[in-house]
């Protein structure tokens, strides 16, 4: 059985392809105003890599903010759900996920089964979130892949404001004007990042094994300062993309409950 | 919470750090100096302290002296009651009780250390408290939850009436760890007959609970040791106070933290009458002299602090300030209103008077007094009725002849960010600048200190007062 | 599914203060569950707990208070600076909180820059954080306070027979309101968690006598439901910081759930159990509103509301607890968190929300959390 999910977020939508268990292709896209537009194009992506049709895809499931929205979607499902599965796919053993992507910051807990068992989140405020990243990259004129090398390069990383990405923007700025290394303050701002997302799992109790997905999970120098912090190694997906969670989730929940429905 | 921090219980590691920082003091001025660079981030306050001669070594030792009671409460039979700052210890030493003040330790591990008190502070996030309580208490509270602090026996609080977000973390501490509470509660009046009385069932009441969790039976004696030790201590507070409203003022800036961390911890025990002796005799050998307390011998400016320091790393503030020339002619924490206090002219039924003729006059005397303590005396009620904080701190700023006021304090601390911008205004109304700190007195990650000193500069130039 | 009315309650009202306004009579504002309100009504005077919601603007609000403070007062004050309170003819205050407390002086100062927000009757009412006896005694000489006030200023004279009246009168609420909740409980369930709250909001409105038989006239129609109305909804308890909109239980309810319940101090929790009406008007309304209380002000009683949450989680068959609390809303955000630990280790699952009060802003994600908890119930 070849079956699809399609994950519509707010900033970017992904589509999987998958059969017995495997990704045929993947496609990510920056999010259209609209989200039916967002996810045809998305899926169309997809099926185009996978030398198919949408003809082909048996069942396509559905997620995120515009789930219900995508017409051509058979079922919809919630975006923690298909987060969860998803994760469990790309981490095999993994029971608590963090999912840092750009506007929030999750933390799910599974049970034995896969199942959610708790998921917490911060939704208030931008620190602690990949918006926050990215407005220091911009900062710096540089790249969130090059801000994420910067940890390893420091010999001497500056301890910044963490509690609000307005205020830290003005130390950065200043540090800059001081003439300290990129390296420095990258670190300082990786640092202060990792400080704020430990904070939320530490709250949330988590159990081994932790993994990381989304955006925020390519960048090394968060990566591994959490792991300082919690004290725990912290697993990052080598199967795919970590930014395709929701959509292997929806895919996964597409194969398993078939055109029954997923909720 | 990082695992290396699980290491070691807090009251203990600051123990070992002030206990060692006091046996610097017995070295040669070579020797301390040598020594002073092994200790990168230490030396912002040890040096300091150190500069300021015998009141600053006993300083070290009543802190040393302090937690040390902490570390060595049960091994010594005694019990241990967490409180506040505003809650006067001098009963608990009364009852032989050892007090841990909760905003206390926060502020020397603030002080202390580079790393600041953050794992604690969000340590307490993690289990539940919320972010947006003020972080005087969590900066410390995040250990003794996590079972890092010594085991408390009791939990005992005044900001009931006074101060939400500290009384809740108390009741919180309570809940969360199971332990017996009382609080002392506040009406928002201070003078009238019904608060009097209030304030007198309500202490009764403290000295039940206190009785029956220590085991021990309040003792005329040992309270009257205690007051009488106390009525001294406000004797030689209000002779320094009295000096310090002099122009300029011979009181060395640092010494404001002397006084009122001093009383925190040591309020009615003779270690702290010493200190306060060493410091009048320094204050009034420079009001001889007429000479500024400030280490570059010339006064600019005086500030009133109206709320609280900034404790965000080293003695910053009081190492700006000075280095400015800007005299701080006190803070909320550094005034406690015996009812011959110079600034109480005209209002003394807003004081206390101690009187150790019996038990009944004595624990009156404490009730009354720790109505008085700071913020409990004038955070209740609205900021512009009589004897509250507006009325107060226009009082002290003009007994004083403050050029300016400065709001510092913590984003948690719900009470004064509610109408300091009307209270501000109404500063500005009587010909004094006013300055809002946006920064977190016990949180460098809210503002770090450089942003913080820059638009403190930012404020003085642009209202011509530098 | 909602009950097909020609006005919500809550509408219904608003229009009944202004109908009690324009036939000459008297409305005082007040802050917060703890004020004797049965003191007001005994002056016939009408009393209206202030609103905050409906507004757009944070400006006025922003200008007195500070930046780390609940928007709860924030849109209370926007509200009085835009005028909207202006038909009121009294204030009172109550500290019930920090943030809540700073109104009294932000309300006054905003009055010196916006003419005519501050009626000439502007009462701060203190409130012990304890019921110990002292402080029961406190509180009633409080009261005696707040009734001389009155007389003086309003012109009437408030007896212990019109206290007593009074309480009678609020009391017969009391009873309809608990009567009411009996169609909440799993054997009925007839009655949404969305209707329930906005006729508890609504008693805190509309002059007694009228909402007691707006109430007789509500529970005839939904006595006459069929049982099993809303069966195989998942059944929520709702607890936490202030509340006066039902968005949040509505939102609740189109995702498939019942709000069975809620402790929500504009809601049960301010009814609460009745008056005792066989002994002294001032004591009896002393213990209600001290004693009874099962807010977290009341500091040190975190047992006593654990035990009675747990009592309500049986008593009315809930399957999950969401807690709720306001951002800067210190005393509920704690303990809510004290409750979820103690409540997940019976096995009842919980979700806790920050959120900022007046219109929902974070929709979106208010839905993927309510989501997300639902679907461990399933």
């Amino acid at each position: 059985m070849i079956t699809a999910g399609c994950d519509i977020g707010s900033l970017t939508s992904k589509g999987v392809i998958m059969e017995n268990g495997r990704i045929k292709a993947a496609a990510v896209i920056s999010s259209t105003s609209n989200p039916q537009s967002s996810a045809e194009k998305v899926m169309n992506l997809a099926v185009e890599k996978a030398g198919m049709a949408m003809d082909d895809i048996d069942v396509c499931v559905g997620t995120g903010y515009g789930r219900d929205r995508i017409p051509f979607v058979q079922d919809t499902a919630s975006e923690i759900v298909c987060h969860g599965t998803g994760a469990r796919w790309l981490v095999p053993g993994a029971m608590t996920v963090i999912d840092i992507g750009g506007q929030d910051c999750k933390v799910i807990r599974l049970d034995a089964g896969g199942q959610v068992e708790k998921f917490i989140t911060n939704d208030k405020c931008a620190s602690g979130t990949g918006r926050f990243l990215e407005v220091m990259a911009r900062v710096l004129g540089v790249s969130l892949d090059e801000l994420g090398t910067f940890s390893a390069g420091t010999m001497s990383p500056i301890t910044f404001a963490s509690t609000c990405t307005v205020w830290a923007q003005a130390d950065v700025i200043r540090h800059l004007n001081d003439g300290h290394p990129l390296e420095d303050i990258g670190a300082g701002i990786n640092s202060a990042m990792a400080n704020r997302v430990s904070m939320l799992v530490s709250g949330s109790k988590p159990r081994p094994e932790i993994c990381m997905t989304g955006g925020v999970s390519k960048n090394r120098g968060v990566v591994q300062t959490l792991e300082k912090l919690l004290g725990s190694r912290i697993h990052l997906p080598r199967r795919a993309d970590p930014q395709l969670a929701g959509a292997i989730g929806a895919a996964l929940l597409a194969q398993k409950n078939g055109r029954g429905g997923a909720n | 919470m990082r695992p290396e921090i699980k290491e070691y219980n807090i009251d203990w590691m600051i123990w070992s750090i002030i206990k060692t920082a006091g046996r610097t003091t017995r070295g040669s001025d070579k020797e301390f100096y040598a020594m002073l660079e092994y200790v990168p981030y230490f030396r912002g306050i040890l040096d300091p302290i150190v500069r300021e001669g015998e009141a600053g070594k006993q300083f070290l030792e009543l802190v040393g002296e302090y937690m040390g009671n902490i570390v060595n409460a049960h091994d010594d039979g005694k019990k241990l009651a967490m409180t506040t700052f505003c809650f006067s210890p001098a009963i608990l030493y009364a009852m032989d009780i050892m007090p841990v003040t909760l905003e206390a330790i926060s502020t020397l591990g603030a002080l202390m250390w580079r790393r600041g008190t953050y794992d604690y502070l969000d340590y307490c996030c993690e289990v539940g408290f919320t972010e947006t309580s003020c972080s005087s208490q969590r900066g410390s509270l995040g250990a003794y939850l996590a079972g890092l602090g010594e085991n408390i026996d009791m939990i005992v609080c005044d900001s009931a009436g006074v101060c939400d977000t500290n009384a809740n973390a108390f009741a919180f501490t309570s809940a969360y760890l199971d332990k017996p509470f009382y609080q002392l509660n506040y009406p928002p009046e201070l003078v009238t007959d019904r608060t009097t009385s209030y304030h007198r069932e309500d202490y009764y009441g403290l000295i039940a609970f206190l009785e029956e969790q220590s085991g021990n039976k309040i003792d005329e004696d040992r309270l009257r040791d205690v007051l009488t030790e106390l009525q001294k201590q406000d004797e030689i507070l209000t002779d320094i106070e009295e000096m310090q409203s002099l122009v300029p003022n011979p009181m060395p800036i640092l010494y404001n933290l002397f006084i009122y961390a001093g009383r925190f911890f040591f309020a009615g025990m003779d270690n702290y009458t010493r200190m306060l002796e060493t410091m009048r005799d320094t204050v009034s050998a420079n009001a001889a002299e007429k000479k500024s307390g400030l280490r570059s011998g010339k006064e600019n400016l005086r500030s009133l602090f109206c709320y609280i320091d900034h404790f965000a790393v080293n003695l910053s503030l009081w190492d700006w300030l000075d280095e400015h020339g800007i005299t701080q002619v006190g803070n909320i924490l550094s005034k406690y209103y015996n009812a011959d206090a110079p600034y109480l002219e005209g209002s003394r039924e807003a004081g206390y008077t101690i009187n150790t003729e019996n038990l009944v006059s004595m624990i009156d005397t404490m009730a009354q007094m720790n109505a008085r303590m700071p913020m409990v005396l004038s955070i209740r009620g609205p900021y512009d009725a009589p004897y509250m904080w507006f009325e107060n701190s226009l009082m002290l700023a003009k007994v004083f002849s403050a050029d300016c006021v400065v709001y510092n304090g913590t984003p948690g601390c719900r009470n004064t960010w509610g109408m300091i911008k009307p209270f501000a205004r109404d500063m500005e109304k009587e010909g004094l600048p006013t300055y809002i700190m946006y920064g977190d007195a016990f949180d460098e990650r809210v503002e770090s200190w450089d942003a913080t000193a820059e638009r403190l500069e930012e404020f003085f130039r642009v209202r011509g007062l530098l | 599914m909602k009950h097909a009315t020609t006005a919500g309650p809550i509408q219904r009202a608003e229009e009944s203060v202004q109908n009690w306004k324009q036939n000459g009579g008297r409305v005082v504002g007040y802050t917060c569950s703890f004020l004797p309100v049965e003191v007001l009504s005994a002056a016939n005077v009408l009393p209206a707990r202030l609103r905050g919601t409906g507004v757009s603007q944070a400006d006025i609000g922003d200008t007195y208070f500070g930046p780390y403070i609940c928007s709860y007062p924030k849109c209370i004050l926007q509200r009085a600076g835009s005028g909207q309170f202006s038909y009121l003819d009294g204030v009172i205050i109550i500290p019930g909180c920090d943030s809540m407390r700073r109104l009294d002086e932000c309300w006054r100062k905003a009055g010196e820059d916006f003419q005519g927000i501050v009626p000439d009757f502007f009462f701060h009412f203190g409130v012990p954080h304890k019921a110990a006896d002292h402080s029961m005694a406190w509180f009633s000489s409080e009261i005696e306070r707040l009734i001389r006030s009155l007389e003086e200023h309003f012109g009437v004279s408030i007896g212990e027979d019109d206290l007593r009246k009074a309480i009678t009168l609020y009391n017969k609420g009391r009873e309809m309101i608990a009567r009411l909740n009996n169609f909440r409980k799993a054997s009925v369930n007839t009655l949404s968690g969305e209707e329930a709250f906005a006729l508890s909001v609504a008693g805190t409105l509309m002059p007694r006598d009228e909402y007691n038989q707006y109430l007789g006239e509500y529970m005839d129609e939904v006595s006459s439901r069929k049982p099993g109305l809303y069966n195989g909804k998942t059944r929520f308890m709702l607890v936490g910081s202030v509340s006066d909109d039902l968005q949040l239980i509505s939102m609740a309810e189109s995702l498939g759930g019942v709000v069975a319940a809620e402790t929500l101090c504009f809601g049960q929790r301010h009814e609460g159990d009745l008056i005792g009406e066989n002994e002294e008007p001032v004591s009896a309304m002393v213990r209600h509103y001290l004693d009874e209380s099962l807010c977290p002000r009341m500091l040190g009683g975190y047992q006593a509301r654990l035990k009675s949450l747990k009592e309500k989680i049986e008593e009315m068959e809930i399957d999950g607890v969401i807690f709720q609390n306001i951002r800067f809303c210190d005393l509920h955000g704690s303990e809510n968190a004290i409750f979820e630990r103690d409540l997940e280790a019976m096995g009842i699952p919980c979700v806790r929300i920050e959120r900022e009060y007046g219109a929902l802003a974070d929709t979106g994600r208010l839905r993927m959390r309510l989501e997300a908890f639902m679907e461990r119930m399933t």
